[in-house]
């Protein structure tokens, strides 16, 4: 009973387009996360589920129901913010009681329903402190036993956690995943960070400018981006880019530009011929020391498990390749190289928008 | 340690501790200048009148008496023969220390509670728009001594007037606690949003969110998380709209008595035909009235430097 769904949603602040016509269905007990550049009106969005904020037009539905009119108390949810807004002047378990006391609970079950929740998020030794007293990670978990005892059927989450360290950061990305197979609930989580959407997601909704640019598995969206700008947003080091022209020649198809030529794989199909487009490959679809280009090594970055070779064709087209750490090489090196031709992108050269 | 950078340490602090020193003087100096009228005022309230004025000044009183307080705490003057032969001055404060309390308590009281509402609503509503936040406080751009007469106007003849001709019965707000407090509320209500708008925009909007999201309807909300959180925002501005009230002279001279008197009013009117100001019951009533603000500016230093430190929540 808890899937939401936007139809044609669409948010003005005056004449600024927020978001811009955002449609989508969030199945019941999906994670699902919401992700793109700051202001691309993720948080406008699920503050439009939520209820803080209405929308200018189209339709809001959780479970049966259009919400539109409906106040934000009134929708079971439940949302995580990114300052965590946690009540300074409250104890933590004041804090984790509002909710409760605000339903009128009896005494007796707040307490037992409270250290419930705090015990889940292992936080109970802290149920006396203030928030201010409360390490970042420590504030993450009161908000989320804030959030939890109220046993919504949806959790809506807004940069959660942003505001920890990079450590940290990919630990409570296991526990949140955790914590949401553990509550069978819907959860929605909104966040910058392609890493972050990639690990935890069941489906990825990649916005820009108000708009949606693809929703899909995380996986999909890596392997099959529908356009320029979420094949360059997901996957480090960024995706190569080349601009160039599609040839055909002895039927089979080629992309050209200044220095380097492809052939590009068989099922691209005949009609691209002479199209003005973006190349894009993955810096791990980068073979090295094959293929029938020429290029000299500007820079190396080892990271260990691989190395990234940053390198430069025809002293114009900047490449990176990423290669197993046995491969050395030092900076001013040459090196041969080529593109896996199955795992090429094609982008329309205006549009942005996928073409094979 | 070579003699030159031992030298050079030397020097350096001489030149530290000569800065200190002049730092303290100027601060000592400022602090004596500031401090001497209340010194002043204070040593004269333990004077008889012979002392009052002499040449030269008696920088302690040379034959120390609680006459003027005596006069001014007595309840019934004339019977237990503390008036001065030849004042026949028939004054004691209490009268104008109820008064005084009873039109500033409620008035900053009334102001602080309107004013809190007003602010929230333009700070989460932007209520009469985006500059009428800058504008609330044009009121100060007028003198009160302009409002002065047009109000007495008012207190004394129009309201009185139209009372008698709609309700039937003479209302009048002219030397009345109710007329005093109305004017008092009118005219801090400006400070009141003016100050607790600086403490609610502190507030992030986000708490109200997440207790909105938990199902707190607005009043709720402002009750568990706005208010608290501006607590001391609320008893700074209450103590500062209180002392502004409780130090107002032009206005309540203007539109009280013979019935209602508040202190500095009361104040003003120690002097006679014959010596003139009373100045020992004027600086012992000055010594008094100055009491209860102290008391409470130490009872809430807390407070204060919260309150008076703007940036105090932390987010
Ligand atoms: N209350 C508001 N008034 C005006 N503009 C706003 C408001 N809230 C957000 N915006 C604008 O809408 C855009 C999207 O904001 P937001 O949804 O917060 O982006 P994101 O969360 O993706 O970073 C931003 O350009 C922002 O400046
Ligand atoms: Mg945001």
């Amino acid at each position: 009973m808890a899937q939401i769904g936007l139809k044609e949603v669409v948010k003005k602040f005056g004449d600024f387009v927020a978001v811009n016509g955002v449609s989508l269905d969030v199945h019941d007990g999906e994670f699902l996360i919401l992700v793109g550049p700051s202001g691309c009106g993720k948080t406008t969005t699920l503050n439009m589920i939520s209820g803080l904020e209405s929308p200018t037009s189209g339709e809001i539905i959780i479970g049966n129901r259009v919400v539109n009119d409906i106040e934000p108390g009134e929708r079971g949810l439940g949302m995580v913010f990114q300052d965590l807004a946690l009540f300074p002047h409250m104890t933590v378990f004041e804090n984790i009681a509002f909710g409760l006391r605000v339903k009128k609970t009896l005494e007796p079950d707040i307490d037992r329903q409270v250290r419930a929740a705090a015990e889940a998020m292992h936080i109970l030794p802290l149920l006396g402190k203030r928030p201010a007293q409360c390490s970042g990670g420590e504030s993450q978990r009161v908000a989320l036993a804030r959030t939890i005892v109220n046993d919504p059927s949806v959790f809506l989450m807004d940069e959660p956690l942003s505001s920890l360290d990079a450590k940290l950061r990919v630990d409570m990305r296991t526990e949140l995943k955790a914590l949401h197979e553990r509550l069978n609930a819907t959860f929605v989580y909104v966040t910058h960070d392609q890493a972050e959407a990639m690990t935890m997601a069941d489906r990825i909704v990649v916005m820009n400018g108000g708009l949606v640019e693809q929703i899909g598995g995380p996986l999909d969206i890596y392997d099959k981006p529908a356009s320029r700008f979420v094949a360059g947003f997901f996957g480090t080091p960024t995706m190569n880019f080349l601009q160039g022209e599609i040839v055909a020649a002895n039927g089979a198809l080629t992309f050209q530009c200044e220095h380097i030529e492809h052939f590009l794989a068989e099922n691209t199909p005949d009609s691209l011929a002479g199209k003005q487009v973006i190349l894009g490959v993955r810096s791990e679809h980068v073979v090295v020391n094959s293929g029938g280009q020429q290029g000299q090594v500007k820079l190396i970055e080892p990271l260990g498990d691989v190395s990234l070779v940053f390198f430069e064709s025809g002293g114009q087209e900047q490449l990176v390749a990423k290669v197993a750490p046995e491969l050395r090489f030092s900076s001013g090196d040459q090196l041969t190289f080529g593109f896996q031709a199955a795992k090429c992108h094609l982008f329309d050269f205006d549009s942005g928008t996928r073409l094979n | 340690m070579s003699t030159d950078a031992k030298q050079a340490l030397q020097i350096a602090n001489r030149r530290r501790w000569r800065r200190t020193v002049v730092r303290h003087s100027i601060l000592i100096g400022w602090g004596l200048i500031i401090m001497f009228p209340i010194f002043w005022m204070i040593q004269t309230s333990f004077k008889d009148a012979h002392e009052w004025v002499t040449w030269p000044p008696h920088w302690v009183p040379q034959d120390p008496t609680l006459k003027n307080y005596e006069q001014i705490f007595t309840f019934d003057v004339q019977q237990s023969g503390v008036a001065r032969e030849a004042t026949e001055q028939p004054f004691n404060i209490w009268g104008a220390v109820a008064d005084s309390l009873i039109i500033c308590t409620t008035s900053a009281l009334i102001a602080l509670f309107m004013g809190a509402f007003l602010a929230y609503g333009i700070s989460r509503f932007n209520v009469g728009g985006g500059k009428f936040r800058h504008s609330v406080l044009i009121i100060r751009m007028i003198p009160p001594i302009v409002i002065a007469i047009p109000l007495l106007m008012y207190y004394a003849i129009m309201v009185p007037l139209a009372s008698e001709t709609v309700l039937g019965f003479r209302l009048s707000l002219f030397d009345t606690q109710f007329g005093m407090s109305l004017l008092y509320i009118t005219i801090t209500l400006p400070f009141v949003i003016w100050m607790m708008l600086s403490f609610i925009d502190e507030v992030p909007y986000t708490l109200e969110h997440a207790a909105r999201i938990m199902g707190a309807g607005r009043l709720y909300t402002l009750r568990r998380v706005v208010l608290p959180l501006v607590a001391s925002g609320m008893v700074v501005t209450f103590l500062f709209v209180f002392i502004l009230n409780w130090a107002e002279f032009l206005l309540s001279l203007t539109l009280t008595h013979p019935d209602v008197s508040t202190l500095p009013v009361l104040l003003n009117k120690f002097q006679s035909a014959s010596e003139g100001r009373l100045y020992g019951p004027q600086a012992a009533i000055g010594t008094v009235i100055t009491i209860p603000v102290v008391v409470l500016g130490v009872l809430i230093q807390k407070h204060l430097i919260k309150g008076f430190s703007f940036g105090t929540i932390r987010k």
